[in-house]
């Protein structure tokens, strides 16, 4: 593929956005970067990999953190910031590189907002399976996994919405948003496959 | 009492929407600072005196702003420019040294004079954090020490938290020892006309001793470490020159000029009777003038939202202040302390010290200064007692947590970039100790000395 594509996936949780990004990327021969960019990311800043898990894709905190400017910059020193921060200039890096790739989440859509190659997409589904799938996933009872659900939500939601000018979720944030329960996963897949490789042929 | 109502809640709203940091602090001073306008002075008060003397516009063309021969004046009220004027020209000053490469060669010449030693380098960067902290603004100092300390700990292959979290308190610590070090310094000195000598000889005794105590004490608390951890033998030929970090010799050497003069005019401005917000304006319009064409950049890097966040903010004080809340503050601290010095003092200090700790100290101390200047009036007790005590709280306070002081935040944000993350339990462990230290320092000498 000689074009640069970067395909930003945005996903609710339970929704099976993960794996569909996953398959994407190795139905596309692209590089895929989720959660594991930390790793990269934990050796090159030489960090323990367990703080920056910790702090992952999580809005900064009301109280325990100030930002100050100094020098027409500002300096923060929120730790979920910082990190974010750092993977947003770890994604920067990889577009600027020229390299294609899938990116789960970390507002990717938002970051790369400038690159020709860009393709947002949301997954979303139907709540029963995404109740489902996080039953089965982390071996809950329905109630803990609704919760879980929509704790993870409200996090993802403010995390993206503190760094980006656009909403989460919104479908004017994205070229695509698809429910992942109308195809399943593997539908979805196929769809998605078709939407990219015509984009690709007007890039 | 609608009025007292009104300007608690826009001050409280004020407060809490800075603690969230969610909007930008100088946009969340001036709407609050409009609405104190407002409602407080026009619906509540309709009083357009109240309004003129919270602007204060008039004091900038009286010539007691600008020269003032010793004379002793009332406290002032309102938007301090004369503030405003001196952090904005020690804001062009700094920012021409910065250009000139001066903050780097000054770190860069002082790990060389150490030999790169680990231990010797963690003692000078100390003296050094509290020694440019005296005439240079914290954030400053330690933006560029903490860079350093970073950069030289990689190659040196230490560790650079403890060294960073020392550096942040000495420079907290030197910037309590004089009028120009801290904000809270600044608004307190210009508000009750202090000079730098005042505060030089009052807190900068009390910071002397501090120093060294603290020198001590994190000696005992990270020596070992550090001494543990930089045990590779340096190859000094492989170490940065200084003279790399010079941007041009004119310059460097224009700037190195200029600050000297800044102090010089500083250390006698009882004698010449040039007042901070005087000297503030002539150093900006000297390093603008010799920086010639490079002017407008120095202009633009000038750090407006700071500045604003001052207007705003003087602005919502002073309607706490028009409405006499403030006084009912200092009339509850009296009745608490029974008008005693002893008692009065020690409240000013740790209340300052611990709500410093966890609030901005610079509206924690632009709020306080009309609270001290009450109680000196009904209680009898000398107004610089009180200050001192202030300053001390306010300023040493705010290093015992991350988001204490704003020099702690440039700190652990400037570490944590290059993949040191300071948490609360890292940097509370070791500062909170050194800030009940120093504390208990102060209130002894100030117990000692004035009670």
């Amino acid at each position: 593929m000689n074009k640069q594509i970067i395909i930003a996936i945005g996903r609710e949780f339970g929704s099976g956005g993960h794996k569909i990004a996953k398959k994407l990327a190795e139905e596309l021969g692209l590089d895929f970067y989720d959660r594991r960019m930390l790793d990269d990311l934990a050796e090159r800043k030489n960090i323990k990999i367990e703080f920056l898990e910790k702090y992952d894709e999580e809005p900064r905190k009301f109280f325990g953190a100030r930002s100050v400017d100094a020098r027409t910059k500002s300096y923060s020193n929120s730790i979920e910031e910082i990190i974010a921060e750092m993977q947003f200039e770890y994604i920067r890096e990889k577009a600027d590189s020229g390299e294609s790739f899938v990116i789960v989440g970390r507002c990717a859509e938002e970051i790369l907002k400038d690159k020709k190659g860009l393709i947002s997409i949301f997954i979303l589904a139907d709540n029963d399976d995404k109740v489902k799938r996080t039953m089965e996933k982390f071996g809950l009872d329905e109630k803990a996994a609704i919760a879980k659900n929509k704790r993870h939500d409200k996090t993802r939601k403010k995390y993206h919405n503190v760094h980006s000018e656009s909403k989460w979720g919104d479908s004017r944030t994205y070229d695509l948003c698809i429910n992942s329960s109308s195809l399943g996963l593997d539908g979805t897949v196929d769809i998605l496959k078709k939407y990219i490789g015509e984009r690709i042929c007007k890039l | 009492m609608i009025a007292k109502i009104f300007a608690l809640i826009i001050f409280c709203i004020m407060f809490i929407l800075i603690v969230s940091d969610k909007i930008e602090r100088h946009k969340v001073t001036l709407a609050c600072g409009v609405l104190t306008l407002l409602f407080v002075f026009g619906f509540a008060m309709h009083s357009l005196s109240a309004v003129i003397t919270t602007l204060n516009i008039k004091t900038i063309f009286t010539e007691g702003f600008w020269y003032s021969a010793g004379s002793s004046e009332e406290v002032s009220s309102g938007i301090n420019w004369s503030t405003i004027i001196f952090i904005f020209g020690m804001m062009v000053m700094v920012e021409g040294m910065a250009r000139a490469g001066f903050f780097r060669w000054l770190c860069m010449e002082l790990a060389k004079l150490v030999n790169y030693r680990p231990i010797p380098l963690f003692i000078a960067f100390m003296i050094m954090a509290a020694v440019l902290s005296m005439f240079i603004d914290s954030i400053t100092v330690i933006l560029f020490l903490a860079a350093i300390t970073v950069e030289l700990a990689q190659l040196l292959k230490f560790n650079p938290i403890p060294m960073i979290i020392s550096e942040i308190f000495c420079a907290n610590l030197g910037g309590s020892s004089t009028m120009c070090g801290d904000p809270p310094n600044i608004i307190i000195g210009t508000s009750l006309h202090l000079t730098f000598w005042d505060f030089l000889t009052n807190t900068g005794l009390i910071a002397g001793i501090s120093l060294i105590v603290v020198i001590i004490y994190f000696y005992l608390v990270f020596g070992k470490k550090i001494a543990a951890s930089g045990t590779e033998k340096i190859d000094i030929s492989s170490m940065p020159d200084p003279k790399s970090a010079i941007a041009g010799k004119r310059s460097f050497a224009v700037s190195c000029i200029i600050f000297a003069c800044a102090v010089a005019m500083l250390v006698t401005h009882a004698q010449t009777g040039l007042t901070v917000a005087f000297i503030g304006a002539f150093i900006a319009a000297v390093t603008l003038i010799a920086a010639g064409k490079d002017a407008i950049v120095l202009l633009k890097k000038v750090d407006y939202k700071t500045l604003l966040f001052f207007v705003g903010l003087f602005i919502v004080v002073g309607g706490l202040e028009q409405t006499g809340i403030l006084e009912d503050i200092a009339g509850l601290i009296e009745a608490i302390s029974g008008g005693k010095i002893i008692a009065v003092t020690a409240i000013i200090l740790w209340v300052s010290a611990v709500a410093s700790a966890f609030v901005d100290n610079i509206p924690f101390a632009a709020t306080m200064i009309p609270v001290i200047s009450s109680l000196a009036e009904t209680t009898g007790i000398n107004i610089n007692v009180l200050a001192w005590a202030l300053s001390m709280g306010t300023d040493i306070g705010g290093s015992a947590t991350p988001i204490g002081a704003s020099a702690n935040v440039v700190g652990t944000s400037v570490a944590a970039k290059n993949g040191h993350i300071i948490g609360w339990g890292e940097f509370c462990k070791s500062a909170v100790p050194a800030t009940v230290i120093v504390v208990t320092v102060s209130m002894l000498i100030i117990f000692a000395r004035y009670c």
